[in-house]
């Protein structure tokens, strides 16, 4: 029976993290699991308000208190299929998402109160039911005889594979990399989200009946093979070209770009034979930008044994892009924050050895609401490295098969959806496009909500 | 007429009759008739004029000499001695001669003679001298010689003929037509009633009985034939069940057959469908008792007292009212008939005893039944003896044999007239007694598939799913919190349930709703299956028939009558093909029933099922409806029953809207299916437990839409139609709905069939199927409070700039439209002007109000910071229903508007004296027809201090006011807070219906100076969620209907109108102007300013913004609410609404109020606007003058106040009450002195405040007190009273003492001394009578200390403290509700065990050992009674208390606990 008061009575309790001397060796998730009663009760914080304003700032609008309501009288299994209604892969978004900046920060009860810890229910909820042996239901047998090819094995492309299969429409995925998931994959350390959650997800898409093509670079000539032979196509291609930045310096040795860095990584963990290592150990690591990728390339180096991890950027701590959690985990597993500094120039005879920073303080808002860092003078800094990582961000890196195909891009290299009939859909009505293509460099369930719209969108496209 | 409202009459008044016991004609009986008119002209109502009257009038026995008299001296004419008198009323220029003598002649009758009645048209007001006809009697006589008999048939013929044929208001009208009995009557003032008909006048003039009534109407324009009394009855009251009981007339038109009456197919309606009521009443009454009927049996038939759910009504008696039950519906509503032809005289009252009818015996072998005692009381005459009908009461005078018979008496001699007992145990069938001779199957689950598919076709969602588990597994309904924010389905862009179209009906004012829970005894689901054949035989083949307690059906129940063997059955299937379409399908569907029926089918089920995905279904409602309607027509309707087997109804609201519609029984398949998965996950319930549960809620709830109407039987229910229908267009309404006629229209057949053809195809995750009604949902229904709106008032609050602000209120008018307002925008033809010539906003702020919202439902910070919020800008802040705390009051936190609703919580006369306003609420927005909850998780100590109740404790407010029951009792209320508070003004709060109109008129004319419409989208701190949901129309309707309906009746000067509900921005502001709004209140966007986040959980009391709970560890951290910011949104509201005025071109809001023309269609959705008919509400009904909005002095009713006796005491007390000096005084009282006391206890509590008077004021009445004696009594006043007193004695008492004890010629033990309704709502003080209270003694007390004699039905109902010690038999429903205090009642025919309800009390002896305490404690204060009352009850039972303590009870709530009780009550008295 519940009192309506389990929001003051129960404490918000994250599950417990291992310990820091654990996690900065293991390529492991840094969280015990839970259990039931923790959850449960975690679950019954929650208000279930008129206006669930979790649900409403969710991208993917998640039934978030619905599930927690299952949750909490221990329906797990019913609280997977409602998560499945919204959202393809839940237990990533609970792993991944900064909830703090959605749904737990939407969170009536973030008002004071603190939130309810939505994003670990939200993982718990599928691993549990996954390992029950539950599994997502198909909603229709199969609707079409059509088939839609999707190009790129990332989130975007993934949960439109699953939103169509799942309504009975038949989809090939194609992906250059030999496992999916792109950068859930690759990009994302398993101290986030381990490899095996991808490849189980991988398993049941196939068990659904999505075929995968990996390690297929699609090119102009299998773009149009691939053409031919689809009544639609869905490009979920990402942007992987990284920003550099205006520093003097960038080409020299033992400057790295971070999507690289955290890539060749992933693949030396999967399978040390055949993949390229970078390796930082003993090594004095800095790396430049405040968002989630710099976080995942501090932490992935204080876990190879670097000597020494700085993690160098233009405002305060308020102003980091990244999520707030990521940041209290680096800081736990000791890289130390150089805020307010800005890099100027990269030292070093061939090879980076110092790196020149300056002081900034904050000034006025630029055209985005944010506030631009204003270098203040003499306030030059040096500091002694091995390894620069640069994490800036990435941006569009339009594929030459796009223009062949008469898809229009906008400046920024992304892919313009101005075609009315669909949502999602391109200048070549038989494609669509979503994910970090046509956003820039973003969330993961920005993808997801994509991919699962998109879907939607093509099946009315297939039934016309 | 443009804009012209089509009314309706609903009439509550003041009536009597008055006769004989020994039959002897007499001129003082008419006499004394007029005297009781004049009496009790307070109960009627005037117009505008001042004068006209809604109408009065007198039915006599024809005294034929007199009349003989009469033409001798007029014409000199010799009158034979065998006529009859036909009453006309002839408009001027019409010339009835010819068409009135060929009618008779074709009944071999011929005019003898005439006359045309010399009245005095000076006499009357402007209004009735413009509709004043000529008023001719016309003497009729055979042709050849008839017998008597014979010759009133022929005039119910004629009389039937002329009503059909001729219009009453343009042409003719007969009054009366008999050889025994005339009617006067008309809209002329009681006082010169006999001035202007000079026969009444003239003592030659006698009669042996005379039936006497003064009219209250909501009606605006009072008509000269609507006035009373009929031709056989004149009613006060109102029949709520009317509409279904015409329908039946009508379906059972060819069940009248009666040798005596002959054909009557040239004479069809019998029973007139439009006009009043009552008229309908009388019309069926003189059928009836034509056709052979007996009047006790005609009376029992249409009002039946409550006899299916009593264990103390006689076996042949019980079976008696079912016989009668299986071929008529109960005409239930609150009525008192006075009956009166020449072999009968009777009283009958409705079951629930909601009219006062009392008894008074004269030493002049009269008797007077009638609304009030004491109104014809001359000089001389004694009364010996008085009493009154309880309820169900019947008093029959048998003329002939001058025998008079009483109740039980009547119903003895009736029920074994005939072997109904017999008859039925022979022939009618308990289907639930059959029961374990059931072998069929026990209902299986369906498929998941099939199951999954039924639920997308029908519409059942998740939210529906959750709403059906907690049915099943509470068997209640869940409550939720806030309003329906929602826009009403028509408007909706997503595919909503078609039941979404029909809004419950509920009563307001002129009939009121009733307490199905506290008073389920007189509630009934009872339902009879089987032909119905000819009323006017009695036969055991008439008992034929099965019998289950609810239309709602198990499976079992369904497949038992499936296979029964007494009635043929036939199943018809729903589905239809697609290239049919809608209509076509519904006509083949009708055309096989009607064949059907005519072949002997008697049992009809119409399958609601699908066999596949691909096959559409015909809705369940449109085919009902339709059938029924169809049967109707063809005669057909009463030959069979429709059994619906339903996929789409599953909730009571659904269900409701079937039976509403036709159907006999309702099978929810498709919800018991859903039934069964909630039970695959429930570890302690059965599924047949569930399944059981889940009816058992049905139940609860239909019970609780009925009771909304003031309705208590099913039978009287079903096929009344008492739905707004909105959204489907003319021809589906032609079709389906002929009787409908709401403003909003919609959908065609065409576009239904394309939505059903889409729901069928669905595969539930579509988003154009509605989901979200009740929380928010993203893809779901739109919410007006949807997140983004919350959080953009919000942040502009915070930033406190205008510019933000705007942001805001542009999101909220550029939504997609969600309101009616939204297809209208502003428009003006006048140039801008600057904003400086716009009127300041101040001015506009005074217009601005918060809405009602109780200190309890909300934190006493957050009620106050709104109310300092408001007097800070100078609006009003209203406090709600929960009463406030007197240090608030005369202080920035107090709250000008005052509520008084209907649980009175904490309505003290220092609470009333301290309100600018006092307002009624009637109903409320989010539940109207329903009183208001605190859950008890609410009520912590200090609420429960303001309210006068115990921490803990659940408080419901009763959906009626007990003390309003008709339109007179509400004028009473308003003349009672008038008394108490003369500064203030009176507001009446009412919710958007059709028909709203003319219930503000009415409340217009009981003297209101405000009217607030609530619009259905009003907000709540805790309701049932399909209360919220299903009642009440957007205001927008019922402004455009009250401001023509007045406009119309030229009274919209007399009264300020304001609306609410989810007003937002300027933009709302100006639009409710425009529709006819002079104020505004808002309720849940100040809240939101406040930091409400429309949370809908203010029923948990865990309101995590602070709001709405009571948790101080909640309101301490986590409130955020400030004054500034409340303020700001009104301030910037307030600015914005003159922007918007000056860019009109307006001065100021007043010149906006009512002026259509700045107001236009959206272009972008006038074709939707005007499917929908919206365009119809820019019509304004004008009369010849421009509309002054200026406010007039309402000089209605005003003339009343000058007999006020409150005025001579204020005046006598003058010096005492300046020097707080006590003393003591004497005065004459008569029953046209009401509310005495009030005006001085209001006196005191400005002077002295909460504590009262410091010394001891006491004031000796002789004689009859007038309503609401002591109303509001103060501490120290003592108010003593010899003689009787009508209704509300002590009401809302809060010290003080009232003793009333008999007059020396009354010399029967316990007779009638008190009304109904008496200590309503009181707080303290002490009451004693030496005689016996009417219905509901000590409703709602809280703390008044009381000893009587006797009382009637629900003594102690709701009470919440205080004592009540009753030295005599009570009623039935004892202790209903009852949470607080305690009684003891003297049980002397040990019958107390069957009256008490149980529910919430227990009762126990108090002889034994434990006891001790309470013997005493109840020996002292018998003691008390005898030192104030010398009562001889009271001294028979203390001299011999050792033999007559055993039959005493103590009855506890069980919330209370025994020793305590004595302990406290000893510690208050100490």
């Amino acid at each position: 029976m519940s009192s309506n008061f389990e929001f003051i009575d129960i404490k918000r309790i994250e599950p417990e993290t291992k310990s820091i001397k654990v996690r900065k060796i293991e390529f492991e998730e840094i969280y015990q699991t839970q259990n039931l009663e923790s959850v449960k009760e975690q679950s019954s914080r929650c208000l279930d308000c008129g206006n669930p304003y979790c649900e409403w700032k969710c991208p993917l609008h998640n039934y978030i208190p619905d599930w927690l309501k299952l949750a909490q009288i221990g329906s797990i299994h019913e609280a997977a299929d409602l998560c499945h209604e919204t959202n393809s892969f839940p237990e990533i978004c609970g792993r991944i998402c900064p909830q703090e900046k959605l749904c737990e920060g939407a969170c009536t009860l973030n008002t004071g109160y603190e939130a309810v810890t939505i994003g670990q229910i939200e993982k718990y909820i599928t691993d549990k039911a996954l390992s029950e042996g539950w599994k997502p239901k198909k909603l229709v047998e199969s609707s079409t005889k059509k088939t839609v090819s999707i190009i790129g094995a990332g989130p975007a492309g993934l949960a439109c594979a699953e939103n169509l299969i799942r309504r009975g429409v038949k989809c090939i995925v194609y992906d250059r990399y030999s496992q999916i998931g792109g950068l859930l994959t690759y990009g994302i350390p398993e101290f986030k989200l381990e490899k095996n959650i991808v490849i189980k997800r991988r398993e049941i898409l196939e068990e659904l009946g999505v075929e995968f093509v990996l390690n297929y670079e699609v090119d102009e000539k299998r773009m149009n093979e691939i053409e031919k032979n689809s009544d639609a196509i869905f490009l979920g291609l990402g942007t992987y070209e990284s920003i550099k930045g205006n520093i003097n310096g960038l080409s020299k040795d033992g400057v790295v770009e971070a999507l690289p860095y955290l890539i060749k990584n992933t693949e030396y963990l999967m399978s040390e034979e055949d993949a390229e290592n970078i390796d930082f150990r003993d090594k004095k690591v800095v790396v430049l930008g405040g968002g989630d990728t710099a976080m995942d390339c501090v932490r992935t180096a204080i876990r190879q044994q670097a000597k020494s991890v700085y993690c160098v950027y233009r405002r305060d701590k308020e102003n980091m892009p990244g999520s707030v959690k990521e940041i209290k985990h680096a800081m736990e597993e000791g890289v130390e924050f150089l805020f307010n500094s800005q890099p100027l120039e990269i030292i070093g005879n061939g090879t980076v050895r110092q790196l020149k920073i300056g002081k900034t303080k904050l000034g006025k808002a630029d055209g985005s609401g944010r506030r631009k860092p204003v270098l203040i003078k003499n306030s030059e800094k040096i500091l002694d490295v091995d390894k620069l990582v640069i994490a800036f961000g990435y941006e569009a890196d339009p594929q030459s098969f796009i223009a062949e195909n008469n898809i229009k891009v906008s400046d920024r290299g992304l892919i313009s959806l101005d075609n009315e009939n669909y949502k999602y859909q391109t200048s070549n009505p038989k494609f669509f496009a979503g994910g970090d293509m046509i956003i820039g460099s973003s969330l993961a369930v920005h993808a997801i909500a994509h991919g699962r719209d998109a879907a939607k969108e093509i099946i009315k496209f297939l039934e016309t | 007429m443009k804009g012209k409202i089509q009314i309706q009459d609903h009439d509550s008044c003041g009536t009597g009759v008055l006769f004989s016991k020994n039959n002897e004609f007499n001129h003082s009986v008419i006499k004394r008739a007029l005297l009781s008119l004049s009496n009790m002209k307070h109960r009627g109502a005037l117009s505008y004029d001042g004068v006209t009257t809604d109408g009065c009038g007198i039915l006599l026995d024809i005294d034929r000499k007199f009349f003989q008299k009469k033409l001798l001296e007029e014409q000199n004419l010799i009158l034979p001695n065998n006529f009859s008198i036909a009453v006309l009323m002839v408009q001027d220029n019409f010339d009835y001669k010819k068409k009135f003598s060929e009618i008779c002649s074709k009944f071999d009758l011929k005019i003898s003679a005439e006359r045309e009645l010399n009245v005095d048209r000076n006499l009357l007001g402007e209004l009735a001298k413009k509709s004043c006809p000529r008023i001719i009697h016309a003497f009729i006589s055979p042709k050849k010689n008839n017998d008597t008999e014979n010759l009133e048939v022929s005039f119910f013929k004629i009389k039937k003929y002329l009503d059909n044929n001729f219009c009453a208001e343009k042409e003719l009208y007969c009054v009366s037509f008999s050889a025994k009995t005339i009617v006067y009557k008309g809209l002329v003032h009681p006082d010169v009633f006999s001035s202007f008909y000079s026969d009444l006048a003239d003592e030659r003039h006698k009669s042996a009985s005379s039936t006497f009534h003064i009219r209250f109407s909501t009606n605006t324009s009072p008509k000269w034939h609507l006035a009373q009394p009929y031709r056989l009855i004149a009613h006060n009251g109102e029949i709520n069940t009317i509409s279904g009981n015409r329908n039946w007339a009508t379906a059972r038109i060819q069940n009248f057959k009666s040798k005596h009456l002959g054909d009557l197919k040239d004479y069809y309606p019998l029973i007139n469908q439009k006009g009043s009521d009552s008229s309908s009443l009388d019309n069926i009454l003189e059928l009836f008792t034509l056709g052979g009927i007996n009047v006790g049996r005609a009376a029992r038939m249409l009002i039946p007292p409550s006899w299916q759910n009593t264990d103390l009504m006689d076996a042949d008696e019980k079976a008696f009212h079912e016989y009668n039950s299986m071929h008529m519906e109960a005409w239930d509503g609150p009525a008192l008939i006075c009956f009166q032809n020449n072999n009968y005289v009777s009283c009958f009252l409705d079951r629930n005893g909601l009219r006062p009818a009392r008894i008074e015996y004269f030493d002049d072998n009269t008797i007077c039944v009638s609304s009030e005692v004491g109104s014809n009381e001359m000089k001389g005459l004694k009364r010996i003896e008085t009493g009154r009908l309880g309820p169900g009461g019947l008093i029959l005078f048998d003329r002939n044999a001058k025998e008079l018979l009483m109740n039980d008496q009547v119903d003895k001699k009736l029920s074994t007239s005939k072997p109904y007992r017999e008859w039925l145990k022979e022939n009618s069938k308990h289907l639930e007694a059959n029961l374990h001779t059931y072998s069929g199957p026990e209902m299986r689950e369906v498929s998941e598939k099939y199951f999954q598919q039924s639920c997308n076709s029908f519409l059942l969602n998740k939210e529906e799913m959750e709403m059906l588990r907690v049915y099943a597994m509470e068997s209640n309904e869940p409550t939720g919190s806030m309003g329906d924010d929602t826009p009403i389905s028509p408007i909706s862009k997503k595919i909503r349930s078609l039941y979404d179209n029909c809004r419950q009906k509920f009563a307001q004012v002129t009939n009121p709703p009733i307490d199905s829970l506290r008073e389920k005894s007189v509630m009934s689901l009872e339902t009879c299956i089987g032909p119905e054949l000819n009323i006017f035989e009695e036969t055991s083949e008439h008992a034929n028939r099965i019998v289950v307690n609810s239309p709602i059906l198990s499976h079992k129940k369904f497949n038992l009558l499936l296979k029964n063997k007494k009635f043929p059955c036939k199943r018809f299937s729903l589905e239809y093909r697609e290239s049919e379409g809608l209509e076509e399908a519904i006509l083949r569907v009708l055309d096989d029933v009607v064949k059907s029926v005519k072949l002997g089918t008697n049992l009809v089920v119409l399958d609601e099922k699908q066999s596949s995905s691909k096959i559409p279904v015909i809705p369940a409602l449109l085919a009902t409806s339709a059938l029924h309607n169809r049967l109707i027509n063809e005669n057909l309707r009463t030959k069979c029953n429709l059994i619906i087997n339903t996929a789409s109804a599953r909730d009571n609201h659904q269900i409701a809207c079937l039976i509403a519609f036709g159907a006999t029984c309702v099978h929810p398949w498709l919800g018991l299916q859903a039934i069964l998965k909630v039970s695959n996950n429930s570890m302690d319930l059965s599924s047949n437990e569930l399944c059981v549960a889940y009816r058992k809620c049905l139940n609860k709830g239909l019970l609780k839409i009925m009771s909304k109407m003031g309705i208590s039987n099913v039978s009287s229910y079903r096929g009344s139609g008492l739905f707004e229908v909105i959204g489907f267009s003319d021809e589906v309404n032609s079709l389906c709905f002929p009787k409908n006629d709401s403003l909003i229209k919609g959908e065609s057949f065409e576009d239904l069939h394309k939505k059903n053809m889409l729901s069928i195809s669905f595969d539930g995750s579509d988003d154009r199927v509605a989901k979200g009604l009740h929380k928010y949902k993203h893809n779901g229904e739109e919410h007006a409070f949807n997140p983004d709106v919350v959080m953009n008032l919000q942040n502009s609050l915070k930033s406190g700039s205008f510019k933000e602000f705007k942001n805001y209120s542009s999101y909220v008018n550029s939504r997609k439209p969600l309101a009616i307002r939204d297809y209208f925008e502003l428009c003006s033809n006048n140039k801008p002007i600057n904003l400086e010539e716009v009127e300041p906003i101040e001015s506009i702020l005074s217009r601005f109000d918060s809405a009602g919202m109780s200190l309890g439902s909300m934190s006493p910070h957050a009620h106050e910071t709104l109310a300092a919020a408001m007097n800070g800008l100078g609006c009003r802040s209203n406090s709600g229903e929960g009463g406030e705390d007197p240090k608030r009051y005369g202080t920035n936190l107090e709250s000008k508007i005052k509520q008084v609703a209907s649980g009175r919580f904490g309505v003290t006369p220092h609470y009333l004296r301290n309100a600018e306003v006092l307002q009624i609420k009637i109903a409320q927005g989010a539940k109207p027809g329903e009183g208001g909850q605190l859950p008890g998780s609410k009520v912590d100590s200090y609420i429960a201090e303001l309210r006068y109740s115990k921490p803990g404790i659940t408080l419901i407010s009763p959906p009626p006011h007990h003390d309003i029951y008709s339109i007179e009792d509400l004028a009473q209320l308003i003349y009672d807070l008038k008394q108490v508070n003369p500064k203030a003004l009176v507001s009446v709060k009412l919710v958007s219906e059709p028909g709203v109109g003319i219930v503000a008129a009415g409340v217009v004319k009981a003297n209101a100076d405000f009217i607030t419409i609530s619009g259905h989208d009003g907000g709540t701190g805790a309701s049932p969620i399909s209360s919220i949901r299903h009642a009440g129309s957007p205001w927008e309707t019922g402004m455009y209907e009250t401001q023509n309906t007045l406009l119309q009746s030229n009274l919209r000067s007399y009264v300020r109108l304001q609306t609410d509900g989810g007003l937002k921005t300027a933009e709302d502001v100006i639009k409710a102007a425009v529709f006819g709004a002079d104020s505004f209140g808002f309720g849940t966007a100040p809240m939101i300013a406040m930091g409400c986040k429309y949370l809908r959980i203010c029923h948990l009391n865990n309101c995590a913004t602070g709001v709405a709970t009571q948790q101080l560890r909640i309101i301490n951290d986590h409130f955020l609410g400030e004054v500034e910011k409340v303020q700001k949104f009104f301030e910037f509201t307030a600015h914005e609404v003159r922007e918007k005025l000056a860019k009109l071109g307006l001065k100021s809001l007043e010149d906006a109020i009512g002026d259509t023309s700045l107001m236009i269609l959206k272009k972008d959705y006038k074709d939707e606007s005007v499917k929908l008919g919206f365009d119809r509400l820019l019509d304004r009904y004008r009369p010849n003058k421009k509309q002054s909005n200026e406010l007039k002095k309402n000089l209605i009713n005003n003339s009343l106040s000058d007999e006020s006796l409150n005025n001579l005491i204020t005046k006598k007390l003058k010096t005492n009450l300046a020097k707080g000096k006590g003393g003591s005084f004497n005065f004459e009282i008569k029953n046209t002195q009401r509310s005495v006391g009030a005006r001085l206890a209001g006196d005191i509590a400005e002077k002295f405040g909460r504590e009262g008077f410091p010394e001891k004021i006491i004031l000796n009445f002789k004689g009859n007190a007038g309503q609401s004696f002591g109303c509001w009594n103060s501490k120290g006043v003592e108010l003593k009273l010899n003689g009787l007193a009508n209704d509300y004695v002590g009401k809302g008492m809060n010290g003080g003492k009232i003793v009333i004890t008999k007059n020396k010629h009354l010399n029967q033990e316990r007779p009638v001394l008190v009304g109904n309704t008496c200590l309503f709502g009181a707080t303290g003080g002490e009451f004693y009578a030496t005689g016996v209270a009417g219905e509901r003694f000590a409703v709602r007390n809280s703390g008044a200390k009381a000893i009587i004699e006797g009382t009637g039905d629900h003594c102690c109902e709701y009470m919440t403290g205080g004592e009540v010690i009753v030295l005599g038999p009570v009623g039935n429903n004892f202790g209903a509700g009852m949470t607080g205090g305690f009684a003891y009642v003297f049980d002397q025919d040990r019958s107390f065990v069957d009256k008490c309800n149980k529910d919430l009390v227990s009762f126990n002896r108090i002889t034994s050992q434990e006891m001790e305490a309470h013997r005493s404690y109840l020996k002292d204060r018998i003691a008390h009674f005898i030192k104030e009352t010398n009562s001889n009850i009271g001294n028979e039972i203390l001299e011999d208390f050792e033999k007559y303590q055993s039959l005493f009870w103590i009855v506890t709530p069980y919330a209370e606990n025994l020793s305590r009780i004595i302990r406290k009550t000893r510690e208050d008295a100490a």
